[in-house]
């Protein structure tokens, strides 16, 4: 594996320029972000990536300190979210000569462990560096989720939960390439492997805190995890670019072909169980009034539970342009279960016809029909639609007949259609 | 000419009605205007978008969470795409800080929320206009950002169109704000009526050298290159920085580069200012009102006239920043009533507070649609 890089490096000559700029460090003295910048740096060079060739995407906290250091591009983002930024970038980007490159301290993989996750998962095309000191260094040396026990016995040994192994979890959730290195002589060298890794790459590095952590590097040592590298090979995640169809201008017109009888507006309620044909009665019966040369809406309510409850449908049908869609005091109410029943009931109006399927218990004088025994539990609503249309001649029940002639269940909501002329 | 021959066009052209939601109206526009990736989490109202988005868009995306999803938008956006997503206010609530992130980014987004009943999960399947005191202050430090609010199908088409726009020109994250009854309620509508859009221009504009990302000239919009690009290094940055997209606390360049993302937007208000209004002459109660009321506001002005009363109609599109425009045309009338789906009149509190003074009246209702006649009712209360 280790000729592969050293042919790699060869090919490139080394004639791009190290892409670190002459800023001064902005770490504390000893801190060990400024060797793992270098490394990252000594990387690309090794690799014969240039300024143009890298975006840097740098978290928040003294990880977030590093923008000045690259003389490339850079994106400066959230605590915890910059792999999540990567990603986008990455997949926008979706060009492998382009290498997006992130890097967070522990306690931002802590907060944005997510992100972490979903870029492993996706196997997306970009490298992300854990610079591990196994501490908050910005906001006062606090324990992140990457803290080791034994660390935390010499900050805080209250709390003994084991740390994340974010390499581990990367993998398991499908990196390509996830390692944790110690030693930073091995630094370079990883992380030009990891850069060379099609898919997402993490390299946990440890690095020393010197203001909130130990005050030797050798006692430092041994409190971080052990090393550890794995792979997966698994193909790297893009999200293609497709030829899509318009979504309008290939809908079909509905031009007049029936005649009305309604003088100004009708409302009419359709009120029955999830699931059981309400919303598409509902529609049919708008678009059918489109057919008789009316203006038409139609408004859903249900429970947010999709597949349970009570399903109502509001069709407003009216010779002039309708704006405001709500029903006040509808002309027809449509009822074919209980659902229906106890959700509409009380919006019976004076003006109101309503009919009522034969096995709901409703209290007053109503039309009452065995809608469903007529259509089944899915045809009922569009059983009784279609009895309305015929005993109130708003337009004529052909034009429900024409709406559904063309539908992939044609045959069946036909069925439901004359099931009506028998009740 | 070329303008004349598109309206003799749409003139000629035969109808063509439709059963439609203006969810596929805003995504089909969004497409057509040159957005190039949808990215998106479910969430009920806004999950025709979802379906939508899926269909049309170029490429599309389902993110894990509504972090991620803004996450994501953020880095398509710095490398060139336009993105798109939806959501509701949980889904908003996650994605406060990133938007924050990509407006001091100056990174242009469109994101669309459908508002429904709150607080907290509220009511997910019933429509409201909730957000928008949220909204107004969803930026940190009390910045602008460009919200528009369609108030019919057409308004859906067009401000889609000049989402995207306004995004790109200023480099901005623009809002979509709409209802649930607005975008999933099925109308009849002549689609014919929708003038074909084009792809928004995104040739970066002249500059003078050297580039920096953040510098800007008299039009206050730094020229935008996406990361990643082969001629300049391109720095984007969420913390105060300066021309160069370096962090920089507090000294003059940086805090000027901030204070600039309030004049790019605030100074150049009336690019992107739209809103009608049906002002009748000899009328002293002018009634304003946006989004899905808007309707109801319009059936209200119909049925007053009907009856001989003088009444004129505002409707205002884009809510956010408030144009003087809206005041002027507010200070020229007597009485003034706000009418919107929601507790207090959120709108009305923008431009005047929570104290109403005795010009001020607020029809609004919670829960449920504002009915003409209620606004009515309001109009008439002495």
């Amino acid at each position: 594996m280790l000729g592969v890089f050293a042919s790699l490096r060869e090919t490139k000559k080394m004639e791009v320029t190290n892409i670190l700029t002459k800023t001064k460090m902005p770490f504390c003295p000893g801190c060990g972000h400024g060797p793992n910048t270098r490394s990252i740096t000594q990387a690309f060079q090794n690799l014969g990536f240039g300024s143009k060739d890298v975006t840097m995407v740098s978290d928040i906290g003294c990880t977030g300190l590093v923008d000045p250091l690259f003389g490339s591009h850079t994106i400066h983002g959230l605590h915890g979210r910059s792999p999540a930024l990567g990603v986008g970038v990455a997949l926008g980007l979706n060009r492998s000569d382009k290498k997006v490159v992130v890097m967070q301290g522990d306690g931002g993989a802590t907060i944005g462990l997510q992100h972490i996750l979903e870029a492993a998962r996706r196997n997306i095309d970009m490298t992300l560096v854990v610079y591990n000191n196994l501490l908050f260094g910005m906001t006062g040396g606090q324990m992140s989720g990457l803290s080791t026990n034994d660390f935390k016995d010499f900050k805080m040994a209250a709390d003994d939960a084991d740390p994340y192994d974010i390499v581990n979890l990367a993998h398991q959730a499908g990196a390509a390439f996830a390692v944790r290195v110690n030693d930073l002589k091995k630094y370079t060298e990883v992380l030009e492997e990891a850069f060379s890794t099609p898919g997402f790459s993490l390299v946990e590095l440890a690095s020393l805190c010197t203001s909130y952590g130990m005050k030797k590097v050798a006692e430092f040592k041994e409190f971080v995890v052990a090393e550890e590298r794995l792979t997966n090979k698994r193909p790297v995640g893009i999200t293609p670019e497709r030829n899509t169809k318009p979504l309008i201008e290939n809908l079909q017109g509905l031009e007049t072909k029936f005649t009305s009888n309604i003088e100004d507006r009708v409302g009419v309620i359709i009120a029955g169980s999830a699931g059981g044909g309400v919303q598409s009665a509902a529609v049919m019966l708008a678009q059918a009034g489109m057919l008789a040369g009316l203006h038409a809406t139609m408004k859903g309510e249900y429970p947010i539970t999709v597949g349970t409850g009570f399903s109502v449908a509001e069709v407003i049908l009216s010779k002039e342009p309708i704006n405001y869609t709500g029903l006040e005091n509808p002309d027809a109410m449509l009822i074919v279960t209980d659902d229906g029943w106890i959700k509409v009931k009380d919006r019976i109006a004076s003006n109101s016809k309503v009919y009522v399927d034969a096995k709901i218990e409703a209290e007053g004088n109503h039309i009452v029909k065995p809608f469903i025994k007529a259509a089944r539990k899915k045809g009922a609503a569009l059983s009784a639609v279609a009895l309305w249309l015929k005993e109130s001649n708003v337009f004529p029940v052909a034009a429900l007949e024409k709406v559904v002639e063309n539908h992939k269940y044609a045959e069946s909501l036909q069925s439901a259609i004359r099931s009506a002329e028998g009740l | 000419m070329l303008s004349i021959i598109k309206e003799f066009l749409l003139k000629t052209k035969t109808s063509k009605k439709v059963l439609i939601d203006a969810s596929k109206i805003i995504t089909e526009a969004l497409v057509q205007s040159g957005a190039d990736v949808f990215i998106a989490y479910p969430i009920t109202p806004s999950n025709k978008f979802y379906t939508y988005g899926q269909m049309r868009f170029p490429q599309f995306l389902a993110g894990p969470d509504e972090i991620s999803v803004l996450q994501w938008m953020a880095g398509y956006s710095a490398a060139g795409k336009l993105p798109v997503s939806a959501t509701a206010f949980p889904g908003l609530a996650l994605m406060t800080e990133t938007l924050n992130m990509a407006y001091m980014m100056e990174l242009p987004m469109v994101l669309i929320i459908t508002q429904r009943l709150g607080p907290s999960t509220g009511s997910a399947t019933t429509g409201a206009q909730g957000d928008l005191k949220f909204l107004d202050g969803v930026i940190s430090g009390g910045f602008p950002m460009p919200i528009f609010s369609p108030s019919d199908f057409n308004d859906a088409w067009t401000l889609s169109n000049e989402a995207v726009k306004t995004a790109v020109k200023f480099r901005t994250p623009v809002i979509i704000l709409t209802s649930k009854e607005m975008v999933m309620t099925q109308k009849s509508f002549d689609v014919n009526t929708l003038e074909p859009l084009e792809k928004v221009d995104r040739t970066p504009k002249a500059f003078d050298p050297p580039y920096l990302p953040y510098k800007s000239g008299k039009d206050m919009v730094p020229t935008f290159y996406p990361l990643g690009n082969d001629e300049h290094e391109v720095r984007f940055n969420s913390s105060t920085h300066d021309n160069e997209g370096l962090i920089r606390k507090g000294n003059p360049e940086s805090m000027a580069n901030t204070m600039r993302l309030r004049e790019k937007l605030e100074k150049r208000i009336d690019e992107y200012t739209f809103f009608d209004l049906d002002a009748e002459a000899g009328a002293t109660d002018l009634i304003v009102s946006w989004g899905i009321s808007a309707d109801a506001a319009r059936d209200t002005v119909t049925n007053m006239r009907k009856k001989g009363k003088k009444v004129s109609l505002l409707l205002v599109k884009t809510i956010l920043p408030i144009s003087p425009k809206i005041y002027e045309i507010i200070d020229s009338y007597e009485t003034v009533i706000f009418a919107e789906e929601n507790m207090t009149g959120q709108y009305k509190e923008m431009l005047f507070g929570k104290r109403n003074s005795s010009k001020i009246k607020t029809a609004t209702k919670f829960g449920g649609m504002l009915a003409p006649s209620e606004i009515e009712a309001i109009v008439n209360k002495k």
